[in-house]
């Protein structure tokens, strides 16, 4: 059933990924013993930056578009424990603490972000 | 294939494909990456082609995401312009390769091709969106997904186009 430009379009797809993937891991696991911050855009606009350090906790809310969500941060992890959002893929995407790593909240066109301190981050060299 | 045939074919796709994509977006299934879907609509999006015709497909899959939306209640919401993007992106792709590699590639492999494109489309756009390319870094993620949910998606629309009538098996 299967053609062999299927099978090839296959190994293609699962070895780009895979390098993709690896690529990605590879970058997290090179920045996770340095200091890092949390920088919170709401629609491209850096509304909240905050460093994550071991034995600071607590939460906040910030207004996206029409909605909310709510920001946990605790042991050096951020993540969003609450949001009025239809989908939620806010929610379940869990905690982050390592760079390049971020959560969004596609309606309220929110993003978390994990940046390190030393500024080795790509995104900002790129923007 | 008469004009009313076709006519009531093409209303009964949509209605199909406006099914799936509301079933969908029910679903509960959990995906270890978020934002994975299985793409069933595209299984609606493949049959159109095959049976209809690429124009016709076209009008199924705008039809289907702006009543899905409609009745999921995103219209034109973000969540709108990113299936529409997604969808539209690979209807395209994937008519271009039925016209041109016929044979080359089979029913799997052109819905591979489509939720591949339609998973680089969506990505991009999300990027767009929220202003942050760091988004990209989904991408590789979405693919490795794609490709199970594409070979779902292909085998499906085999398996429906093998049952239906023998005439609706090719265009015209």
């Amino acid at each position: 059933m299967l053609t062999k430009a299927d099978k090839w379009l296959i190994v293609v797809l699962v070895i780009f990924a895979l390098s993709g993937i690896g690529l990605n891991i590879y970058y997290i696991s090179g920045e996770s013993s340095q200091a890092r911050s949390v920088v919170i855009t709401v629609d491209g606009q850096i509304t909240k930056t905050f460093p994550l350090r071991q034995g600071y906790a607590g939460e906040f809310r910030i207004g996206g578009y029409n909605g909310f969500n709510v920001v946990e941060y605790k042991d050096g992890r951020v993540r969003i424990k609450e949001a009025d959002c239809p989908d939620q893929i806010c929610v379940q995407s869990g905690w982050i603490s390592i760079p390049p790593q971020q959560i969004v909240c596609l309606p309220y066109r929110v993003v978390i972000k994990i940046i390190s301190d030393n500024s080795t981050d790509v995104d900002d060299i790129v923007r | 294939m008469s004009k009313t045939k076709r006519l009531v074919l093409l209303a009964l796709l949509v209605a199909m494909a406006a099914a799936l994509h509301v079933l969908e977006s029910q679903l509960p299934i959990p995906m270890p990456v978020p934002g994975v879907k299985l793409g069933l609509a595209n299984i609606i999006s493949l049959l159109a082609i095959l049976m209809l015709g690429w124009q016709e497909a076209v009008y199924v899959a705008v039809a289907r995401v702006l009543l899905g939306s409609l009745f999921g209640g995103s219209l034109l919401g973000p969540a709108f312009v990113m299936s529409m993007g997604g969808a539209l992106a690979s209807i395209f792709i994937m008519v271009y390769i039925c016209n041109n590699y016929e044979g080359v590639f089979s029913l799997v492999g052109v819905s591979l091709v489509g939720a591949a494109v339609h998973n680089i489309t969506q990505v991009i756009l999300a990027a767009l969106l929220v202003h942050s390319a760091g988004l990209l870094w989904y991408l590789p993620y979405l693919l490795l997904f794609a490709v199970p949910t594409g070979l779902f998606t292909g085998l499906a629309a085999n398996y429906c186009l093998a049952k239906s009538p023998a005439k609706y098996g090719f265009k015209n």
